[in-house]
């Protein structure tokens, strides 16, 4: 039963990422002159807590069947809203950029519902637009945030190895991890990415669960936004392409399919920290910045492999050419005897 | 509500799709406790009463009478809150939730916390009543047959405590042992006192379970009869308005072909044992076998689906490889699939498209399609199939579904590169008339000198097209029968394999 489980990709999958960068991560010492140091734990929590929000939040609406782009918008826009509105108090800024996350899930995710659209277009155009209003909202500009003690605040060591930035997120990432296994919402969210009509037959309120899921996902990317500019003191007005590149890949790395239906937080939060464990690698090793890319390609591509339903096919296949009589000889043993 | 009462009255309800008035002016009632059938032939209109029963579409005009109130049902929501539970006619269960997830989905008792340990029990007894006491609830639906994903659907709307279940084709996909447990569990929650809408194309049992019988025809209601008052053949002249042609069943002893096709010591792992078999050609060869017994595996093998499989294959005396869909084709076997909507049609496509789909090197000239050549094949196999030529440009998935199974069907004839004609499940979800005309359409192609090889449950398409039937049981043939065979010797090999002591099984 156990065997079975883990055979899943959605459990296969983020295991095997995971697992291949811990061992990238343990084996620092062997190319590089230092050793592994608390730090390195707390800086990999670190990049984590910068990209996960924004992973989750393009999880969910993946899970549910769609896909947010416009989360780094958000992000961009949350962050920024936090650092201008949050000068007096943290707690204006932060209020201000989840109200403004919440109106746009609200909208997009009430277009996407009530005209039957496409998640694609619909947010790419969002995205594209909140670019545009942050930098107009800064004019063009990154701000910086004032409050000191709030950056230094959410950094802080926490047990060594965290911050309260990092424990925040993982906490998101355990709480959405039990909403979408132990609640109602998390079933149907499932249920409408796995087969959107069965679960219109069956009674699910499907346009309420996509304007929800999206008001979620708007909300979790300003969080993420905010907490950045939080930290880092200043919000940029445009993040660039490359975290909704990087937090896909997460996504896809976690287990999740473009399909939808498939894949849990738990999994995305695997998928996550192998990427934050990459750039650590990167970054204690010194390696130059195009070796992240070539080896997130690498990874991708083996990840992408593994999930590929023709390879199981293939493997099926050769299995019985292999042993025609239903020979108990294991896949493994009869390789080894050939090569 | 005591039984008897009527529970459920649909009053002069109408709805027009376009030009087309799909419903005009139907009225009929259901009684608290009673299994009523819903008859009719494919487009009467039945599906769109039960869209607006359910809550999938809203009526033009009429009622909805539930319990002596006129209910506004605008949802599946509202339609439940108002007690209407149902079955649809497309399986609607989702692969990626475990069997007790798919069955609490949009149940309106189901908590915001899903309790897995409080409601397992229920859940535990629900599957147990429609005969899958084998299938773990924790288990993921993606991992079962379709059979099994069919009951759970079918013990969901069950389990709903509803005042109306709605149960709309729910044994189309189903043996005759599962279609029994899910009878028993029909009747059982009858008892309760819960009105029960029961649509189906089989209409033996729509005999033997329902109390009552509606049958509708071009939209509007013929009648409602108690079905003591009715047999087989009224009813089934009330759905066609006249008698159907039903073919003569043909003797052994018609010409005998030579071989086409050899198969010998076919192999699935886990699914058949040594299958072998030679088809001649001109004759019809039938796998009878229940879901799992291995008949739909042996097509899809034959068919190069399988990579597992292995097998010697002939066509012709021509060795064939087996496990590559190309190859199979290339030697002259096409294989008509049971799940047409999947692995058959291109549904937003028109019939016409669909039909020369698959013959493009008639209808081209120097790779680029030729109008005339295209037109003069398609008006051919417009006549071979029995289709209206005015509907050659609109899409097959707005056909019904005995049209679409010939079109399905039609692809595959009037051609001399196929030798081998394979049909898992052919007239599945068709209604008779529809049903006649596929089989006309099979004799036809055997007449012309291919050989046929299709699977079915169903005793009555045994017996009316078949020249031999070779049953099957768990993954193993039980015995050859050529010529005539009583269908209670069929139904207990189907059933019970080759043991000849008959074990009782629960009904």
């Amino acid at each position: 039963m156990r065997s079975r489980s883990l055979r899943r990709p959605e459990t296969l999958v983020p295991l095997s990422s995971v697992a291949i960068m811990v061992v990238a991560f343990a084996l620092i010492p062997a190319y590089t002159d230092s050793a592994i140091a608390p730090f390195d734990v707390y800086n990999t929590f670190q990049i984590f807590a910068r990209l996960g929000l924004l992973a989750l939040a393009l999880g969910l609406t993946m899970i549910a069947g769609e896909f947010d782009l416009s989360v780094v918008g958000t992000y961009a826009l949350g962050g920024m809203l936090a650092v201008q509105t949050g000068q007096e108090h943290w707690v204006y800024g932060l209020l201000a950029a989840l109200a403004a996350g919440a109106v746009i899930g609200l909208v997009q995710g009430g277009v996407i519902a009530g005209l039957k659209l496409p998640s694609m277009p619909v947010t790419l155009a969002t995205y594209i637009t909140l670019l545009g209003l942050t930098s107009a909202l800064s004019g063009g500009l990154t701000k910086t945030y004032s409050n000191a003690s709030v950056t230094l605040w959410v950094d802080q060591t926490v047990l060594t190895f965290f911050s309260p930035r990092s424990l925040l997120t993982l906490g998101l990432f355990l709480l959405a991890a039990v909403v979408l296994s132990f609640t109602r919402w998390g079933r149907e969210l499932r249920a409408i990415g796995g087969d959107r009509r069965a679960s219109q037959v069956a009674g699910v309120r499907v346009d309420r669960l996509i304007v929800g899921t999206f008001m979620l996902s708007g909300m979790l990317s300003a969080l993420g936004g905010s907490l950045l500019s939080f930290s880092l003191g200043s919000a940029n007005p445009d993040p660039g392409v490359q975290p909704l590149i990087v937090a896909a890949a997460a996504a896809l790395l976690g287990g999740l399919s473009l399909a939808g239906g498939r894949g849990n937080a738990l999994g995305l939060l695997g998928g996550i920290m192998a990427v934050a464990l990459l750039a650590e690698i990167v970054t204690v090793a010194a390696l130059p910045g195009y070796v992240t890319q070539l080896f997130f390609a690498g990874l991708l591509g083996v990840i992408v492999v593994i999930d590929a339903p023709d390879l199981h096919r293939a493997l099926v296949r050769q299995r019985t050419r292999l042993r025609p009589e239903g020979n108990p000889t294991s896949m493994l043993s009869r390789k080894r005897e050939l090569s | 509500m005591s039984p008897g009462e009527d529970l459920v009255r649909v009053d002069r309800l109408v709805k027009s799709f376009g030009n087309t008035r799909a419903v005009r002016a139907a009225s009929f009632s259901v009684a608290a406790g009673e299994i009523h059938a819903l008859c009719g032939h494919n487009g009467a209109g039945k599906s769109t009463v039960v869209k607006m029963l359910s809550g999938q579409e809203a009526p033009d005009d009429g009622a909805i009478l539930i319990g002596d109130q006129v209910v506004d049902l605008r949802s599946r929501r509202v339609a439940q809150r108002n007690g209407v539970a149902l079955v649809d006619q497309e399986l609607s269960v989702v692969p990626s939730l475990t069997v007790a997830e798919n069955l609490m989905l949009g149940d309106l008792r189901a908590r915001w916390i899903n309790r897995p340990r409080a409601a397992g029990r229920r859940l535990r007894t629900l599957l147990d009543s429609v005969g899958l006491a084998h299938v773990e609830l924790d288990r993921p639906l993606g991992e079962l047959g379709i059979g099994e994903r069919q009951l759970i659907e079918i013990a969901r709307a069950l389990g709903q405590d509803a005042r109306l279940v709605i149960l709309d084709e729910p044994t189309a996909t189903l043996s005759d042992v599962e279609s029994a447990y899910v009878y028993e569990a029909i009747r059982n929650v009858a008892a309760t006192g819960c009105a029960v809408l029961f649509v189906s194309h089989r209409l033996g049992e729509v005999l033997d379970l329902c109390d009552k019988v509606t049958v509708m025809r071009d939209g509007a209601v013929v009648a409602t009869t108690p079905v003591a008052e009715l047999t087989l053949d009224s009813l089934i002249v009330q759905m066609l308005g006249e008698a159907p042609l039903r073919l003569g069943r043909r003797t052994a002893a018609d010409v005998e072909g030579a071989e086409v096709l050899t198969v010998s010591g076919l192999s699935v792992p886990g699914r058949v044992r040594d299958f072998s078999i030679a088809l001649r050609a001109g004759r019809v060869y039938a796998l009878a076998g229940q879901l799992g017994s291995g008949a739909s595996d042996v097509l899809r093998a034959i068919a190069g689906l399988l990579p597992s499989a292995s097998a010697e294959l002939t066509v012709d005396g021509t060795a064939v490889r087996l496990g590559h869909p190309a190859g199979a084709i290339r030697a002259g076997i096409a294989f008509v699939s049971n799940d047409r909507k999947a692995e058959g049609l291109f549904l937003r496509r028109p019939v016409s498209w669909n039909l020369l789909a698959t013959r493009l090197p008639q209808v081209t000239r120097l790779g680029v399609l030729d109008p005339r050549r295209w037109s003069e094949a398609l008006a051919v196999l417009l006549d071979l199939c029995g289709l209206d030529r005015k509907r050659t440009t609109h899409a097959v998935g707005s056909l019904s579904g005995g049209n679409q199974q010939k079109v399905f069907v039609g692809r595959c004839l009037g051609r001399d590169d196929v030798r081998v004609l394979l049909l898992d499940d052919p007239t599945r979800g068709v209604d008779v008339g529809g049903r006649a005309a596929i089989h006309a359409l099979l004799r036809d192609a055997t007449d012309r000198g291919m050989a046929v090889l299709f699977s079915s449950t169903e005793l009555e398409e045994l017996g009316d097209l078949a020249d031999v039937v070779v049953t099957m049981h768990q993954g193993e043939v039980v015995r050859r029968h050529e010529g005539d065979t009583a269908d209670t010797v069929l139904l207990r090999e189907m059933t019970h394999g080759a043991s000849t002591a008959l074990v009782e099984e629960r009904p």
